[in-house]
């Protein structure tokens, strides 16, 4: 199934589909970073034009010093990296105790206990954000980190991929450790998880990006502009200053710079990812 | 002696087991399963948030308004969120598998490993950004005098003309899964990739040996092999298109008119959050998990029997 190297017009076509659509996932991420540093007639001009004639940083003065001039995005973005970054954590040990758990110790109900975790994966979020919703309020946490987080401290795909994972690290480390008089939580936590990073760093991305783009919940527990998360100062931004477009792209652009960022440095992690909810199947 | 020791230490091990996996169970138990049952029972009742009156028990009430057929003139009621819900599905995943399979297959047939390697970076690189910003990007495009109307108008050669991709409410919906597709196209372009390329090549030298042209190996060979993974990939595209809220959210917060782009999710918040019908949000929130239980149970059944194809 080779194509060879030939001019015939099939192959022409193939390559211009694939510039095509090249253009279409690109020009509108281009168009971000380069609408962020232009004035308003130059964002809304017909014909656009690419390249800005000068590069002008108000905009981003304008998204960060915030709607009500309080710099309240610079809480947000943090609130959203205290949020991603727990939820991280927590998600990669919780899910390697749990799958360390059900991977390498015998006891009774382990089977019954794996295939309810498991169907939890068929619950989704959205059929009982409303029950969640109650629960907050009753336990008073809504505007909190607490209540931000809480929801999400445990996946149950994150418990799946590392039960997966661990089922094949060899029990002799285990058995040698254990004969060599080392606790269970020391074994956990200086064999288990140092022997697990793949795994770790690909939950983690999954977690801090799930996190980063939660709306929903925000929407629904984080009322006060204080405990706001990045993507609810997005929408408000955008619904508040819909004429202000160059100041909407600049807060959009430094929304997206961690996870740009990530994606630079860790590409193999993002795509190997999608991997890893492929096996599902298996 | 010797077993009684080693029974002790099987028994200390199930120990360690059990305390490992109890604060997951705890966890599942408490955000999960009792959310999900307390969806179920909130359904029957009258439930309104802020208000001193006890729930009142009403029975099938909730589920029998929101598929009432009288209310079916009402653009805001569920029994339209569904039907905005399924065509946006449907307007959604079709496209994508269809796009997605063919560049993957485009994509793998290339020669030069680098090509490969740049077009799905690149292809994948609009499932990094978070769909607020996503919306934001493409709500600028969709302005009257933005990028959109200029590429249509380029293709189209009708110079000058509105498309009205906000307001028109079938270019509304348009314009959502425009944005959706736009997202999740790389994403689906590497899953596909992945499932190629767990084809063995051998079977693809054997076709060659035998004399099948490129079209007889891709319809005879390639699809049929591919088979578990596009159920699977088509599958979660669907589920994921059942949960959308993000991308209407914001273009109904931008000025968009509510209706065309009021999904299920949409709706939950609305009539849950912001006019606190618990009741009847708990009822919308079962017909969603239902509905999604229904496509998860399916793809069970059908990639069970994908494992069974011997190479």
């Amino acid at each position: 199934m080779q194509i060879q190297r030939t001019y015939n017009p099939i192959n022409l076509l193939i390559y211009a589909f694939l510039l095509v659509m090249l253009f279409f996932t690109m020009t509108p991420i281009i168009f971000m970073i380069t609408a962020s540093m232009m004035t308003k007639n130059q964002i809304l001009r017909m014909p656009f034009n690419w390249i800005p004639e000068s590069l002008n940083w108000i905009n981003f003065k304008r998204a960060i010093v915030g709607l009500d001039e309080n710099y309240i995005f610079l809480r947000n973005i943090l609130n959203s990296l205290i949020v991603s970054v727990t939820v991280a954590i927590t998600t990669v040990l919780l899910g390697s105790l749990t799958g360390y758990g059900l991977a390498k110790f015998r006891f009774r109900g382990r089977n019954a206990i794996f295939i309810m975790i498991m169907a939890t994966m068929m619950i989704p979020f959205e059929a009982i954000m409303i029950p969640l919703y109650m629960v907050v309020m009753k336990l008073r946490i809504q505007n909190t980190y607490v209540g931000l987080i809480l929801p999400f401290l445990v996946s149950a795909f994150g418990i799946f991929q590392m039960r997966q994972y661990l089922s094949t690290f060899p029990t002799e480390f285990l058995d040698a450790a254990r004969v060599d008089g080392m606790s269970e939580l020391g074994i956990y936590w200086r064999i288990v998880l140092p022997n697990a990073k793949p795994v770790i760093a690909t939950l983690s991305i999954l977690a801090f990006r799930s996190q980063w783009d939660n709306l929903l919940w925000p929407l629904l527990v984080s009322q006060r502009d204080k405990m706001k998360t990045i993507p609810q100062y997005i929408t408000a931004f955008a619904a508040e200053r819909n004429t202000d477009e160059g100041a909407m792209m600049a807060a959009a652009l430094i929304a997206s710079i961690p996870m740009f960022v990530l994606f630079m440095s860790l590409t193999k992690y993002f795509i190997g990812g999608s991997a890893v909810y492929e096996s599902r199947k298996g | 002696m010797g077993t009684k020791r080693y029974k002790g230490i099987e028994k200390k091990q199930a120990r360690w087991g059990i305390a490992f996996v109890v604060p997951a169970l705890i966890f599942f138990s408490v955000f999960n399963f009792y959310p999900i049952l307390n969806a179920f029972y909130t359904s029957f009742y009258d439930r309104r948030a802020l208000s001193k009156l006890k729930p009142k028990f009403i029975g099938l009430a909730n589920y029998v308004r929101l598929f009432d057929p009288a209310r079916a003139d009402n653009p805001l009621s569920f029994y339209n969120s569904l039907k905005a819900t399924l065509t946006f599905t449907v307007g959604t995943f079709i496209p994508l598998l269809i796009i997605s399979l063919l560049l993957a297959i485009l994509i793998s047939n290339l020669s030069s490993n680098r090509a490969k390697r740049f077009l799905q970076i690149s292809y994948y690189t609009p499932a990094i950004l978070s769909s607020v910003v996503a919306a934001t990007i493409w709500m600028l495009i969709f302005d009257p005098r933005g990028l959109g109307n200029q590429w249509m108008n380029l293709i189209l050669n009708t110079p000058g003309v509105d498309h009205k991709w906000k307001t028109d409410p079938m270019m509304l919906q348009i314009s959502t899964m425009l944005v959706y597709f736009w997202k999740y196209i790389g994403y689906f372009v590497i899953l596909f990739i992945i499932g190629l390329a767990t084809i063995p090549s051998t079977i693809y030298e054997a076709a060659t040996i035998d004399g099948a042209n490129k079209n007889q190996t891709f319809w005879r060979i390639t699809l049929p092999l591919l088979r578990p993974t596009v159920v699977l990939v088509s599958i979660m595209a669907m589920l994921q298109c059942l949960k959308t809220f993000s991308t209407q959210y914001m273009f109904y917060t931008n000025g968009s008119t509510r209706a065309p782009i009021n999904v299920i999710t949409f709706n939950i918040y609305i009539t849950g959050i912001q006019d606190q019908y618990l009741g009847r949000a708990s009822a919308m929130s079962v017909v969603l998990f239902v509905l999604m239980l229904v496509l998860t149970l399916f793809q069970f059944r059908t990639t069970k029997s994908g494992e069974n194809i011997d190479y």
